[in-house]
C-alpha cells in the first residue's frame, strides 16, 4: 500500500478503557464508514497490553500510556491529504476528542516494507494453506532512531538487527507470521497544521513502526524473544528508553480481504 | 586506517548541528588549505553563457515540458521540446530542463566525481564555491564509497548524499538519495550508447537550514544523464519538484491546489546553470590530478 497515516492514541480523562474502545469502535469508526472520503483501508489496533522502555531505566522516558493505533490507508499522497484536509472539515476531525487526548497523539505517515518471514503458515492448523501472513495478535514496535544515527543506516541496521535477532530466538522464527516496516515518510515533517490543530507540543518522532502478526495473545511470548535479541544486536540504532510495542486486536472498520 | 576521508565522518546530530555554521561558507580551516584540492576554492568563477542564462529568465511552455513517467523520452536520439527551461507543470509539480556539452569531459570522469567529491566538505565547496557550504555521508554510506570492490559507476547505488547548499532561496539541507538507473525507473534494454554514457540521481528531500515549524520540507527527483555528443559529452538535467518515489514509482507529493513556488524552481534552474558552468571547467583538470581512486 503506497501510504498510511498511523495515529497512537491514548483515552481523555475520565474514559474506562472499555468506554474507550466502545467509542472509537462504534462511533468513530461508523464516522469514518460513512464519510469514507479516499481511504481505502482503515483497522484500528486495540491496545490489550505493551511495555514503553526498558528495565534498565528508573523512571519512564515517554507518555507511557497508549491505548489503540488506528491505520489509514491511502492509494496516493494526494488521496490521503485531500481526506485529512477536506474543503468542509470532515466530522471524523472533529471527533477525536471525545475519545482521544490529543495533545499527546503519535501521528506518523508511514510507508510499508514487506519484510519475509520464515513461516508465514502454522504448522498447526493451517487449513488449505492457502491464507498466509495473518494472525490474531498484531505487535506495533515503535523503534526511536538513535539521534546519532542517519536514517539510512538506522534502517539498514534495523534489517540486520531483526535477521540477527530472528536467528537467536526461536520460538520467533517459527511464530512470526508477517512483518512490515514501516517507514516515515519525510512528507510527515509537514505537518504543522496538525500539530497547532491539536496542540501537540513537540511530539516525539519516530522514523519506523515495525508491525509483527502472531496466531494468537498465546504467541506473545515469542514476540518478547525477539525484542531481546533484537535489543542485544552490537550495532547502535535505537534509543530503546524511548521505544515502546504494543500488543493489539485488530479492528477492521474499512478493510477489503486482503490477498495473501 | 584513519584518513583525512574517514576523519570527516561526523555522527548525524554533529553533523546536524554543524549545518548552521557551516551555512555561513567560513573560509576553509588550516587543515583544509592543506589539502591537494585546496587551490580550487580561491580560483575565480566563470560566469555562465549570458545567452544560456537568459533562457532561465521565463518559464517554458508547460505543455513542451515531461513529467517523470516520461522520462524514457531522455533515452531516444534527439533533442526534446524543452532542453533548457523551467515550467510549473499543470498539476503543480516544478520542472527542470537543462543541457550543457562538456568538450573535455569523459564519462569516468563523471562517474568518479559523485563518487569522490561527497567524502570533505571542501571537496562539495570547490565544485560552487559560492552556493556550496557542505557535505556529509553516514557512516554506511562511506564505507561503500571508500570499498574498492564497488565500482566507480555503482558506489553511490543507495548511497545518501547531505547537502548543504542554497539554489536562491536561502541555505537548505538536501537529503538527495542516489539511485541505480534500474530503479530510478529507466529502460535498461536501451541503457548503452549512443543512448546514455553514464547517469547519477535519485530523489531529494530539501528543508532550510534554519529550520522552523513553518518550513516545508520539499521531495524532488534529480536526474543528471549524459551521453555522447559531437563536441565532447552532453549533459542533461532534468527536476520533477514536488514528487517523491513511492513503490518505486514517481508520485505527484503536493497537496491538491499546491504549485511549487515560481522562486524556487527558477532558484534551482538559475543555480544548475551556474554550478554546471563550473563543473564543466574544472573537472578534467582536478580528474587528471586526482582522479586515480578516492583518497588524497
Amino acid at each position: 500500500m503506497p501510504i498510511k497515516l498511523m495515529a497512537a492514541s491514548r483515552r481523555r480523562p475520565g474514559l474506562t478503557r472499555a468506554e474507550y474502545f466502545r467509542y472509537l469502535e462504534y462511533y468513530h469508526g461508523t464516522i469514518a464508514r460513512q464519510e469514507r472520503l479516499k481511504i481505502r483501508s482503515y483497522v484500528q489496533n486495540h491496545v490489550i497490553d505493551g511495555a514503553f522502555g526498558v528495565l534498565e531505566d528508573e523512571y519512564h522516558q515517554q507518555v507511557a500510556d497508549r491505548d489503540a493505533v488506528v491505520e489509514i490507508q491511502f492509494d496516493t499522497f494526494p488521496d490521503m491529504i485531500a481526506t485529512l484536509e477536506p474543503a468542509t472539515p470532515s466530522a471524523a476531525s472533529q471527533d477525536g476528542k471525545f475519545f482521544a487526548e490529543e495533545r499527546n497523539n503519535i501521528i506518523v505517515m508511514a510507508e510499508e516494507e514487506e519484510v519475509p518471514v520464515p513461516s508465514p503458515l502454522p504448522a498447526f492448523n493451517p487449513g488449505l494453506g492457502i491464507v498466509t501472513g495473518v494472525g490474531a495478535l498484531k505487535v506495533l514496535l515503535y523503534v526511536m532512531r538513535a539521534d546519532d544515527v542517519y536514517r539510512e543506516d538506522y534502517y539498514q541496521y534495523f534489517r540486520e538487527a531483526h535477521d540477527h535477532a530472528l536467528q537467536q530466538a526461536p520460538y520467533a522464527r517459527e511464530q512470526l507470521r508477517r512483518c512490515v516496516m514501516n517507514k516515515r515518510c519525510r512528507a510527515n515533517d509537514n505537518d504543522a497544521a496538525a500539530r497547532k490543530h491539536f496542540k501537540m507540543v513537540d511530539p516525539p518522532v519516530y522514523d519506523m513502526i515495525v508491525t509483527h502478526w502472531y496466531d494468537t495473545l498465546e504467541q506473545a511470548g515469542a514476540f518478547r524473544q525477539y525484542y531481546e535479541a533484537l535489543r542485544r544486536f552490537p550495532k547502535s540504532f535505537a534509543n530503546w528508553s524511548k521505544s515502546f510495542y504494543l500488543y493489539t486486536r485488530q479492528v477492521p472498520i474499512i478493510r477489503d480481504t486482503p490477498v495473501s | 586506517m584513519t584518513t583525512a576521508e574517514t576523519n570527516a565522518q561526523l555522527a548525524f546530530r554533529d553533523w546536524y548541528a554543524s549545518t548552521k555554521p557551516k551555512a555561513l561558507r567560513p573560509d576553509p580551516s588550516p587543515e583544509e588549505r592543506q589539502r591537494p584540492f585546496a587551490k580550487y576554492y580561491f580560483e575565480d568563477i566563470p560566469p555562465p553563457d549570458p545567452a544560456h542564462y537568459a533562457m532561465m529568465d521565463k518559464p517554458c511552455d508547460p505543455s513542451k515540458a515531461i513529467g517523470p513517467e516520461r522520462m524514457n523520452d531522455l533515452l531516444k536520439p534527439g533533442d526534446l521540446d524543452v532542453e533548457i527551461g523551467w515550467c510549473n507543470l499543470p498539476n503543480g509539480a516544478g520542472f527542470i530542463a537543462n543541457r550543457m556539452v562538456y568538450p573535455e569531459v569523459t564519462a569516468e570522469m563523471v562517474d568518479w566525481w559523485f563518487a569522490w567529491h561527497p567524502l570533505e566538505d571542501l571537496r562539495y565547496r570547490i565544485w560552487y564555491p559560492p552556493q556550496h557550504a557542505g557535505i556529509m555521508l553516514s557512516p554506511e554510506g562511506r564505507k561503500r564509497i571508500l570499498d574498492p570492490k564497488v565500482p566507480l559507476q555503482e558506489k553511490n547505488w543507495g548511497v545518501v548524499h547531505h547537502v548543504t547548499e542554497d539554489c536562491n532561496c536561502g541555505m537548505e539541507n538536501i537529503d538527495i538519495h542516489f539511485m541505480s538507473p534500474k530503479d530510478f525507473g529507466f529502460d535498461m534494454s536501451r541503457w548503452k550508447e549512443p543512448y546514455v554514457s553514464t547517469f547519477a540521481g535519485g530523489y531529494g528531500w530539501a528543508v532550510a537550514v534554519e529550520k522552523t515549524d513553518a518550513s516545508i520540507t520539499a521531495p524532488a527527483l534529480m536526474c543528471h544523464i549524459f551521453r555522447p555528443h559531437a563536441k565532447g559529452l552532453e549533459h542533461r538535467t532534468r527536476f520533477w519538484m514536488g514528487y517523491r518515489f513511492s513503490q518505486g514509482k514517481p508520485e505527484l507529493t503536493l497537496p491538491p491546489g499546491v504549485s511549487v513556488p515560481v522562486a524556487a524552481v527558477q532558484g534551482l534552474a538559475r543555480h544548475n546553470v551556474c554550478e554546471f558552468t563550473r563543473w564543466g571547467r574544472f573537472l578534467p583538470r582536478i580528474y587528471k590530478e586526482l582522479g586515480h581512486g578516492m583518497l588524497c
